[in-house]
């Protein structure tokens, strides 16, 4: 037995798996970020947190409807909207992030992070995208939009590589690796889904790039929140 | 020689820093030493209130109060975890 026919024989145990370590991995990251969110209550780690915040809840609504599904189109179609929602909002967030520094200016108080009026937009554009995929049963809405994003935030990544002090600020180029993987993982979704009909080794291999992807997230929270 | 406009947070160590260096020190030092014009100074100091790190000591009879500014532990936390906290928005592009 080839280790393709295993992994294809426990697809949902695998599936199961992912989830759960992506899930674990944004939970500390989150864990992390938010406590130097709360004694700085700096904008830009905010955002970032929510970030994995949301990647976290897509993970574990994937991972919680994955445990209790069944296949009824209401139950197929609610999944779908739910974890496409979380999912491109968390990319939303990364990149805002990023950006957020050219929009506020000035000092803004907003009395919640996941709902205001800028914020608003972005929740306003997921859910659009989420339900325009699943009324049409692609994904395609949502690969587009993700791959725009990354495409962006890795031209930003490299900006601030190159313009920024990177030999004192080590983590900048990394930050630029992972956001070219992100890249190279939404494209390959796109491909996977457009030309390869989701071929199963080739899903395993966005997997492990999606978990190389929030790894390197992981250790650089870990590294540079330990004093 | 070339300066760099101080961000926010590093206007909030100096504003600390200076009152952990003075142990206490009255508002107008405060304002001279932070270089910083009134009205922003102002703004700084209800913020920095507001988040608990410094706190207002008024001593005296009433007319002839003596007010002075004080670090709290939660503004002694943020001066030792400032590195970490600049060195993640740097390594992050935030």
């Amino acid at each position: 037995m080839t280790i393709a026919s295993l992994m294809l024989q426990n697809k949902w145990i695998l599936e199961l798996f992912y989830s759960f370590v992506i899930c674990a991995i944004c939970m500390i990251i989150v864990f992390k970020t938010n406590k130097i969110y709360k004694l700085s209550l700096h904008q830009g780690i905010r955002y970032f947190r929510n970030a994995f915040f949301f990647y976290g809840i897509a993970f574990v609504g994937r991972y919680l409807f994955g445990l209790f599904s069944d296949f009824s189109l209401d139950y197929i179609f609610v999944t779908q909207v739910f974890f496409e929602f979380f999912l491109v909002m968390a990319g939303f967030f990364l990149f805002y992030s990023l950006v957020w520094k050219r929009f506020e200016q000035k000092k803004t108080h907003y009395f919640s992070s996941l709902v205001n009026s800028r914020i608003i937009i972005f929740e306003l554009m997921a859910l659009i995208i989420a339900i325009l995929d699943t009324s049409w049963r692609t994904y395609y809405f949502m690969f587009f939009s993700q791959i725009l994003v990354f495409f962006c935030a890795s031209i930003i990544a490299f900006f601030n590589y190159r313009t920024k002090d990177n030999k004192k600020h080590k983590f900048l180029k990394f930050y630029f690796v992972a956001m070219l993987l992100e890249l190279v993982a939404w494209v390959l979704n796109y491909l996977v889904a457009a030309c390869f009909h989701w071929r199963h080794i080739v899903l395993v291999d966005i997997g492990i790039i999606n978990v190389i992807f929030f790894l390197s997230f992981l250790c650089g929270v870990i590294k540079l929140t330990k004093k | 020689m070339t300066t760099r406009k101080r961000e926010r947070l590093d206007v909030i160590r100096d504003i600390l820093q200076t009152v952990k260096e003075n142990r206490q020190i009255k508002p107008t030092r405060l304002l001279y030493a932070s270089n910083l014009s009134p009205q922003m100074f102002k703004e700084y100091i209800n913020e920095l209130m507001e988040k608990k790190f410094i706190k207002l000591d008024i001593e005296g009879k009433e007319g002839k109060e003596k007010k002075s500014f004080s670090l709290t532990l939660k503004g002694q936390n943020f001066l030792q975890e400032y590195k970490v906290i600049e060195n993640f928005i740097e390594n992050f592009g935030l």
